[in-house]
């Protein structure tokens, strides 16, 4: 029965005369029963392809095909420099504390230190720095002598070194102080943390 | 004969079916539909409470800065209604934050051990996805997208947005059975990836994994009397700006943790984003603005008039820049 009800919506489609009058309620079907019109969309859409009429429906169904890819899949771009600043950009670097002031178990610290620094080292691999290379910070290309140039890169280490300690340093302490605010008690700080007060 | 009917029967039908699939008409339009942001939160909502409530076992790498950070994640509830949560970093020196009840323990390398009482725990997933999402409600627009595969599951992408331009948005894909995150993403004004937490597995438990049972079991760093400062600090700096929805958390003094520096310290919610300010004298004078992105997280650091000003947070650096140059010394009220 059913097998007779597509024969004659192909029928249909393909515009065969006698259906259209046989069958003035197939239409009333085709509009109610979605398997039935799901059918005809098919047939068309074969019909479509044998006949080599397909281009225009593709392009309007990429559009959307793309649009949900864009949305599924955001593309890989490594943060980009803002154009509002110009300056200097580089990656954070872990650095090992002072010495001076590691008051915890030594054999814990000598684990930090060493995995600090392992941590630096991978780093340095993965991201080599290259701004130094290329814009020299103070500002203008320093002659070709051996003695200045080594000098002048001596001082854009430390202060990139500073640049990094300070970087790190603030970063360390913003993931420390938001773990302390979830607290109950949200205004504590690590015990050596505390500063004389000098407010009167 | 019948078998010739057959074969062409089986045609005929995987015909159709390879023209269904293919077809334009019906699915893709379903997918693309955009759903009201009423589902949206129904889904945040149904992450929230699954968050909370089922035991789980997964792992997630966060990435960024072309680097993987691997976690192991447990979570679970005793028979007692007692929540158990364990995040632990995989690679280098251990990170780990336990969980039992309201008393999360943080274990670092470089701090002694320490508990705190807290509703909240501050991991690498930001807290308010188990918490209620509403919170956020007013600064930002929950947009259910579309569904995908992620994790070899089926996925809806939830869209965190911000209603201005100040702030990045999220993108969460939630497990369709469970309703559990299986990828984050962390996406700039540009629409630029800045950093995203990819699931690798993801276990579903009916009972407490034995990970978390030796954790109920163990004793937890005691929650250790940190000295406290009081609110209302007399601090000499202010912030006149913020985008809308960040309230202040907290405003000390106090010394950094690694440098010894004194410095004047405000930190600032929105529900979502943590934004900390520091203002400190400076032996400069001036020094331009530097900033450096690790992930999504900005640090600007730049000495006006002698006094150094960093700002650190997950906001966009022009936003950054905008908090900074707000900073005066406080009038007052």
């Amino acid at each position: 029965m059913s097998e007779n009800k597509f024969e004659k919506v192909s029928s249909l489609v393909d515009n065969y005369q006698d259906v259209k009058n046989e069958n003035i309620d197939l239409f009333d079907q085709l509009n109610t029963d979605s398997v039935l019109s799901d059918t005809w969309s098919h047939y068309h859409l074969i019909g479509d392809v044998l006949r080599d009429e397909l281009q225009s429906k593709i392009s309007l169904d990429f559009s959307t095909q793309i649009a949900q890819a864009i949305a599924d899949e955001p593309t890989v771009l490594a943060p980009k420099q803002s154009t509002l600043f110009n300056t200097v950009k580089a990656k954070v670097v872990q650095f090992s504390k002072p010495f001076g002031q590691i008051a915890i178990a030594a054999s814990a610290a000598g684990l930090m230190i060493i995995g600090v620094q392992q941590n630096g080292a991978v780093n340095e691999i993965v991201m080599p720095s290259q701004v130094f290379q290329t814009t020299p910070l103070a500002g203008f290309a320093a002659p070709v002598s051996f003695n200045t140039q080594s000098t002048n890169r001596l001082s854009e280490k430390q202060l990139y070194i500073e640049q990094q300690r300070r970087f790190q340093a603030l970063l360390t302490d913003h993931y420390q102080q938001v773990k302390l605010s979830a607290s109950k008690n949200n205004n504590q700080i690590l015990p050596r943390q505390q500063v004389e007060d000098s407010a009167k | 004969m019948k078998v010739l009917i057959f074969l062409l029967l089986l045609l005929s039908n995987s015909f159709v079916a390879i023209a269904a699939e293919s077809s334009p008409v019906k699915p893709l339009i379903k997918n693309s539909q955009i759903t009201t942001p009423v589902s949206a939160k129904l889904w945040l909502n149904r992450l929230s409470k699954s968050l909370k409530t089922l035991n789980f076992n997964t792992s997630f790498v966060v990435v960024k800065n072309n680097q993987a950070e691997p976690y192991h994640w447990f979570h679970g509830r005793d028979e007692n209604d007692l929540e158990l949560e364990i995040f632990a970093t995989l690679n280098g020196p251990r990170h780990d934050i336990l969980r039992k009840g309201d008393v999360v323990s943080y274990i670092e390398p470089e701090v002694a051990p320490y508990s705190v009482e807290s509703e909240k725990l501050s991991g690498p997933i930001p807290a308010i996805f188990s918490a209620d999402i509403s919170i956020i409600e007013n600064d930002y627009e929950f947009i259910s997208v579309g569904r995908s595969r992620v994790l070899g599951r089926v996925a809806q992408l939830i869209r965190i947005v911000s209603k201005d331009q100040d702030r990045f948005g999220y993108w969460l894909w939630l497990d369709q059975e469970s309703g559990l995150l299986l990828k984050l993403a962390i996406i700039s004004l540009k629409g630029q990836l800045l950093e995203q937490i990819q699931f690798t597995h993801l276990d579903i438990t009916d009972s407490l994994v034995d990970t978390l049972i030796q954790l109920k079991q163990a004793d937890l760093p005691p929650v250790i009397e940190l000295p406290t400062i009081k609110q209302d600090h007399k601090l000499t700096w202010q912030v006149n700006w913020l985008p809308t929805g960040f309230k202040q958390i907290k405003a000390n003094r106090h010394s950094m943790s690694s440098t010894e520096q004194p410095v004047e310290f405000m930190l600032y919610n929105d529900g979502l984003v943590d934004v900390s300010v520091y203002v400190s004298a400076s032996d400069e004078n001036k020094r331009k603005v530097e900033y450096v992105m690790d992930g999504a997280t900005v640090v600007l650091n730049q000495v006006v008039n002698g006094f150094e000003i960093s700002v650190v947070g997950k906001i966009p650096s022009n936003t950054a820049k905008a908090i900074a140059d707000s900073i005066g010394i406080k009038t007052a009220p």
